[in-house]
């Protein structure tokens, strides 16, 4: 791995991931696919930086959420390292938050719980953790449903409790899979505005996996393109439009043909 | 929202199952118990009472059992090995059942053995009831934790096995670190509902195993039902079947209000 640091793609181009950031560093993945090897992942790097929003969109089949697995330490790579605020991801770790496509809410725990169940291992005090429940309920909007459980909430809520679950042990990082996929339309573009507000006022570093074109140039700073058979990075695409973006925009229209192109060139 | 869920739940442990809430349930199952008395009564006409007693002999039998202080001594003689037997046995059998699934190890060891013993049944354990315990409540006791062992090991064992990966991920990814934390505050709760309908089918398994637990020898309403058989005496037979099927009525209905508390959170 020497000298990786000094790989002028990585650095340039592709955002370094400094000291608060993520580096995707050359991660490589290669599956035992019946006794033949398959190449889920090859050579893939970018960067994230500190407080950046960037989406990850990709066809089907180019390793999206193998990908998001190894940066969420569940999965190991086979070459290459991730780094997350300088530190290489060896497993799981609490400095991350993860949210999931299907929320996986603990069923059998309150709203107020499920958000509280990772500061139970942390060192804060009772206080604090009450605090840092409520603050993170407030965040989302979730306050009167603190004593419910997640069978009596709508998906949207649900999502919404799974990002305030991700949030409350204050990550450096939120590491999102999909997570709008599961809901309506119209739910799913409220969330959106809301997860640009959560952004803002919390200043996290998002890296957000979608198949969802539109969805990543409404919320992305960066969009990072992969390409399938291997999965790889195709290209890193910069959204310069203002927020908030409205689709009606041309640009944004723009950036959308951009993006989709580059998924259909790489098929 | 929250308060309209709860008091819906509060409601349903009205119900216990029985229909107590819905009058024309009510009716419906009363008329099923007065049609099978008509049709029993009408049968015994026709036998001998040894073959067949009517309801009323029954009843006479009954109410003589229960006046001459024979049918209360029986059965909480009965209840002194049926309540530490159906304990150690659920106690053992949800221990082993959530250990050996939850750990490969474990599971691999104790395969074969686990195959040998299954298909014995309690019944041919009892020259070890005597050795080991004799022919007492302790004896007895063993013999029904045998049949309770079983049930909850593998209803046990099954709900480990049908945890989500998806669930053990999300705890890893909010710092759940070792086996320990992992089974106290994933797979238990995750999988108590199916523990749960495996120690209620226990308890009802546990009634009848009194029966062969009292065959050598120990007091109580199975010695009842042998002596009486012996003597020919039916009605008196089919006395202390009611009396066990009453038992196990009130420890179902006890069990499943206590079930619907403990699971308030499932859908």
């Amino acid at each position: 791995m020497a000298g990786v640091n000094d790989d002028p793609m990585t650095r340039d181009e592709f955002g370094s991931g400094g000291e608060s950031g993520v580096a995707v560093d050359r991660v490589g993945k290669t599956y035992d696919g019946d006794g033949k090897p398959v190449r889920a992942l090859d050579d893939v790097s970018f960067g994230v930086d500190g407080g950046e929003f960037v989406c990850l969109v990709g066809p089907s089949g180019c390793g999206k959420t193998t990908l998001f697995r190894i940066i969420a330490g569940l999965t190991d790579a086979t070459d290459g390292e991730v780094r997350l605020a300088g530190a290489p991801v060896t497993g799981p770790t609490t400095n991350m938050g993860v949210v999931f496509q299907e929320y996986h809410l603990f069923p059998w725990l309150t709203v107020e719980e499920n958000v509280g169940f990772g500061l139970e291992r942390s060192d804060r005090s009772e206080a604090e953790r009450e605090q840092r429940v409520d603050e993170m309920l407030e965040l989302v909007g979730l306050t009167e449903f603190r004593d419910s459980y997640p069978k009596s909430l709508s998906g949207g809520m649900k999502q919404r409790v799974a990002i305030a679950r991700a949030l409350a042990v204050d990550p450096e990082l939120l590491l999102m899979d999909e997570p709008f996929g599961a809901v309506d339309a119209q739910t799913r573009e409220m969330l959106q505005r809301e997860l640009l507000d959560v952004w803002g006022s919390t200043g996290k570093t998002v890296l957000f996996v979608t198949h969802d074109v539109a969805e990543a140039v409404t919320l992305a700073d960066r969009i990072v393109v992969m390409a399938a058979e291997p999965g790889r990075v195709a290209e890193v695409v910069d959204v310069d439009v203002d927020r908030p973006r409205e689709r009606g925009d041309p640009a944004f229209g723009e950036h959308v043909a951009r993006v989709r192109e580059l998924i259909g060139a790489h098929p | 929202m929250a308060t309209d869920t709860s008091s819906r739940f509060d409601g349903d442990e009205l119900r216990f199952g029985l229909g107590l809430d819905d009058p024309r349930r009510l009716l419906r199952g009363a008329a099923g118990v007065v049609g099978f008395v008509v049709v029993w009564h009408l049968a015994s006409l026709t036998q001998p009472a040894y073959v067949l007693p009517s309801p009323t002999a029954v009843g006479d039998a009954f109410a003589e059992e229960l006046a001459s202080g024979t049918m209360t001594t029986a059965l909480w003689s009965s209840v002194r090995h049926w309540l530490p037997g159906t304990i150690a046995g659920t106690g053992l059998g949800v221990a082993a059942g959530v250990a050996f699934s939850w750990s490969g190890l474990l599971d691999d060891v104790t395969a074969p053995l686990v195959r040998t013993l299954r298909p014995v049944p309690p019944l041919a354990l009892i020259g070890f009831a005597i050795a080991w315990f004799g022919i007492n409540d302790a004896g007895a006791a063993f013999i029904i934790a045998v049949g309770a062992f079983w049930i909850n090991f593998y209803a046990s064992y099954g709900a480990v096995e049908g945890v989500s990966e998806d669930l053990l991920d999300v705890g890893r990814t909010l710092g759940v670190r070792g086996e320990l934390d992992m089974v106290r505050s994933i797979v238990l709760p995750a999988s108590l509902p199916g523990i749960l309908t495996g120690v209620r089918t226990g308890l009802g398994r546990c009634w009848m195993l009194v029966v062969a637990s009292e065959i050598f020898g120990v007091p109580g309403v199975g010695r009842e039902i042998l002596r009486a058989s012996n003597n020919l005496l039916v009605d008196t037979v089919i006395a202390y079947i009611l009396v066990l099927s009453l038992m196990y009525l009130v420890v179902d209905v006890a069990f499943r209000a206590v079930q619907r508390r403990v699971l308030v959170w499932r859908a």
